[in-house]
């Protein structure tokens, strides 16, 4: 009988000592950043291991969403959001000021290339382009493409993946390059055969395509080219081809979120990630983004080419409306 | 001391507190929200849900492939039962059939979509086998795997208990009048266990239209309610009403199931006594049952092991040799095996007051005068309703801005709530199994109620209580649905980390991952189960 009573209020005091424990952990740290991404795993590694190098190791968590997951969040929540510093997409960025003022000023001396705004500094510029597994096309019997119109071939059914444009923002790339090439009547038939070859192939993140043309899921792919320069470097049966209609540009920002007052911290970590983690980051998503900065011959694409006008959450939309007509 | 009457009362109102406030109010507050736009309360909210292709489309998607998926899985489920219970099968072929059935039940469901993905995929183990797909696994066909997987441990589960009760010697009484073997089926197996066959359908229905994991890992462009109801909170533009709209419409057909359910209570039968009789031998059914049930413990085992071969390998499926590299890696990064102690944490809390408000609940329940003690019968069949997303987003609803957001504790309850009717349950059978006199007799001896609780009651529920704890641990250890709306950076949890792995298709840190709750839930079971097992045993032999 002793013993049960023993038992009892054994357990019962561990509980108590386990809540106390995660009450005390959730107290000490209340002073960590957290910083919210749309990153790919590679930008987040690169930011991680200059933070760390600089000595903020422990003073920041970083947590990773979808663009389109994030961009709800940042709509839906404004200050209210759990996140100090927020990378992002630009243009979603840039949106999310304008309807909610959510982010302070973070101006400084840099001088980014495109116009620059007071409330989020630019941290890399991707390039998006088509990639191919050789192997599996060999296999397959399937002839080398040149444009995105030459995945629509029906050869290619179950064979191509890309980017969801209602989830990623490389996906994106993809639509804007259809839409300027062939404009909203001929692009509309484009994708719309594009959708039907990728079957389930289409992913909700930038980095999907990538993988799934490495492990051979795939054929061919569309993503930044610089996933798949990664790739052939390392020695994969990969390729990179840019496509005539075009490689288009996105850059992504980082941005602090008003919390009244306590945001020094979360200022030194963004600017960090903005100057030290940049050549981290050039090196990943070699576009130039400073007045400076050089990119290696290869990573120049053949066919760069940009959208007419800035690019903001309005024009996404009408793009993703685009993309969900196709689908139908 | 405080009067018998007092301290009851004393118990019984953080109770009602606590389930008035995380289960009643938060309902009500996102049914509330359904109807509202702006400031203006209408319908039309409803009016635009169903108007909505998408949603029209997603639900009778859901629809459709639960109700295949519980068709196939009952009927799958009711013969594995069959082959245990009235077979002469071998006893390890009975015992393996118990374990290797249950086993995918200590995973996440996310799991076993990405599990499927690796054995069915266009690289996956299974097609390089065959050496051609066999069929697309993502969208239908990999929901109706995925939810058979996912629900056949439950249905067998049932069955089984169920079978246990049913009293063999008919079997022998229906020989000896020369039966036909299939009226001899009919009347001695199929109808005692009618009842039970349409409960573990409608179980299985309702889990598989509510379960969020599977669509989420291998649905493909099909869309299902789970994902809808996801899309409208946390895609990337948010419309609350319209999820407060879907929470409710997935509400219906769980609210419907539940009132079948006690319909079909009435079929259930009732033998006064089951009574073992031997089995009579018969070659080929015994033969024909043995193959089907290895057939289909190897074909779990077999899916499932790409998650143990993957993870080990260089580079799959390029390089095939064995490596511990991602193991040591996920070990080296702080960030998982901080979200791993996150999911002990909420596991252990979890568990520990789970069993406390259960065990409490079905105490005043079962053995006191109380008033009012039938309402935590309705709150259990409440929370046996309502949907672990549903649950989590209407905490959403409710608790956003307060301080609970973002905290352990706001995770706990939903998971106490959301898993309470199995323990409350498991409880109160046994507290009613018990001699109801031991009240009176320990207060004629001068011994308060909270004593008696103490130094009798506990003691013999003990196994219960072990067995209450493991429920409640394994599932707050997998469950996804229930949390993915409220968890924060700071509270990530293991089985939501893994939706998050998703998006960067990291797909051997989330078999690591899987394999951390495989063996944290494994090593519990088996504790509980051990501790259960030798109490019996010492209690045996002392008697």
């Amino acid at each position: 009988m002793k013993k049960s009573t023993v038992m009892m209020l054994g357990t019962v005091s561990a509980a108590a000592i386990v809540l106390a424990a995660c009450g005390g952990a959730e107290a000490g740290s209340k002073d960590q950043v957290i910083i919210y991404s749309n990153a790919d795993d590679e930008a987040i590694e690169v930011m991680e291991s200059t933070l760390d190098d600089k000595g903020y190791k422990g003073k920041y968590l970083i947590q990773s969403f979808g663009t389109s997951e994030l961009g709800g969040k940042m709509m839906a929540e404004g200050t209210d959001i759990e996140a100090d510093v927020v990378t992002m997409a630009s243009y979603f960025i840039e949106s999310a000021q304008t309807s909610k003022s959510m982010f302070v000023d973070i101006s400084s001396d840099l001088k980014p290339l495109d116009g620059s705004v007071t409330y989020a500094l630019p941290i890399l510029g991707n390039v998006g382009s088509i990639f191919i597994n050789t192997d599996v096309l060999q296999q397959k019997g399937l002839p080398v493409p040149k444009t995105i119109k030459d995945l629509t071939d029906p050869a290619f059914k179950d064979l191509v993946s890309f980017p969801n444009i209602m989830d990623s923002s490389t996906g994106w790339l993809l639509v804007q390059a259809i839409i300027k090439e062939y404009g909203e009547q001929e692009g509309q038939k484009v994708l719309a055969d594009l959708i039907k070859n990728a079957g389930p192939h289409i992913e909700s993140s930038g980095s999907g395509p990538i993988k799934k043309v490495k492990t051979g899921e795939v054929a061919v792919g569309f993503g930044l080219r610089i996933q798949a320069i990664d790739a052939k470097n390392e020695g994969l049966p990969i390729d990179y081809i840019d496509p005539t209609e075009g490689n288009f540009t996105l850059t992504e920002s980082v941005a602090v979120v008003d919390k009244e007052g306590d945001e020094t911290l979360a200022k030194e970590i963004a600017k960090a990630i903005a100057t030290e983690a940049r050549s981290g980051l050039l090196e990943q998503y070699p576009v130039a983004l400073y007045e400076g900065e050089q990119v290696k011959a290869e990573h120049v694409p053949a066919y760069l080419k940009k959208w007419d006008t800035t690019l903001t959450v309005d024009l996404l939309e009408k793009h993703q409306a685009f993309f969900k007509e196709a689908q139908k | 001391m405080l009067k018998t009457d007092k301290m009851m009362k004393l118990i019984f109102l953080p109770i009602l507190l606590f389930l008035l406030f995380f289960l009643i109010v938060p309902l009500i507050y996102m049914f509330w929200q359904s109807f509202k736009i702006g400031n203006v309360i209408t319908i039309q909210n409803y009016i635009d849900a169903l108007k909505n292709v998408e949603i029209r489309d997603a639900f009778f998607n859901s629809f459709k492939v639960s109700f295949v998926a519980s068709a196939i899985t009952t009927i799958l489920a009711f013969l594995l039962a069959y082959a245990v219970h009235f077979t002469t099968m071998h006893r390890h072929t009975k015992k393996l059939v118990q374990i290797g059935i249950t086993l995918p039940m200590l995973l996440p469901t996310i799991t076993y979509g990405f599990v499927l993905i690796y054995a069915f995929g266009n690289q996956g183990i299974l097609t390089r086998l065959v050496g051609q797909p066999l069929f697309t696994i993502y969208g239908y066909n990999g929901l109706v795997i995925g939810y058979i997987l996912y629900t056949l441990p439950v249905a067998f589960i049932l069955m089984q208990n169920s079978m246990q009760y049913i009293d063999k010697r008919f079997l022998l009484v229906s020989m000896l009048m020369h039966d036909r073997p299939l009226r001899r089926f009919y009347h001695t197996v199929f109808r005692p266990m009618l009842g039970t066959i349409g409960g573990a359908f409608i179980l299985t229905f309702i889990l598989s239209f509510t379960d969020f994991g599977i669509p989420a890992s291998v649905g493909g462009n099909y869309r299902v309610i789970a994902t809808e109801l996801y899309q409208a909170m946390l895609g990337s533009i948010v419309h609350f009403e319209r999820g407060a709209v879907i929470s409710v419409l997935m509400l219906v057909p769980a609210i419907l199931g539940v009132v079948m359910l006690t319909v079909l209570e009435r079929f259930n039968f009732q033998y006064k006594q089951a009574g073992r009789s031997e089995l009579v031998k018969h070659r080929l059914r015994d033969a024909l049952f043995t193959g089907y049930s290895i057939l289909s413990v190897t074909v779990v085992l077999i899916i499932f092991s790409t998650m143990f071969i993957v993870p080990f390998t260089k580079g799959y499926p390029y390089d095939f040799s064995f490596t511990f590299e991602h193991v040591q890696n996920v070990l080296a990064e702080k960030d998982l095996t901080k979200v791993y102690v996150n999911s002990l944490i909420v596991a252990v809390l979890t568990a520990v007051l789970g069993v406390v408000i259960t065990f409490m609940s079905a105490l005043l329940n079962a053995r006191t005068p109380l008033k009012g003690r039938k309402s935590l019968d309705i709150a259990s069949m409440i929370t046996n309703t309502v949907p672990g997303m549903v649950l989590g987003l209407s905490y959403l609803f409710f608790f956003n801005g307060s301080s609970l957001k973002g905290t352990f504790l706001i995770i706990i309850a939903c998971n106490i709530v959301h898993f309470f009717t199995t323990p409350y349950l498991m409880a109160k059978n046994s507290l009613q199994k018990m001699d109801p006199t031991w009240e009176v007799t320990a207060e004629l001896l001068k011994d308060s109620w909270l004593k008696t609780v103490i130094r009798i009651i506990l003691p013999n529920i003990r196994s219960t209580i072990y067995q209450m704890f493991s429920y409640y641990f394994l599932n707050a250890m997998v469950t996804v649905s229930g949390v993915i709306f409220l968890v924060s950076t700071k509270t990530m949890l293991v089985s939501t980390r893994i939706k998050e792995l998703q998006h960067f298709a990291k797909y051997t840190d989330i078999f690591v991952l899987s394999i951390f709750i495989l063996c944290t839930n494994l090593i519990v079971k088996l504790g509980c189960d051990y501790i259960t097992a030798h109490k019996e045993k010492v209690e045996e032999i002392s008697k």
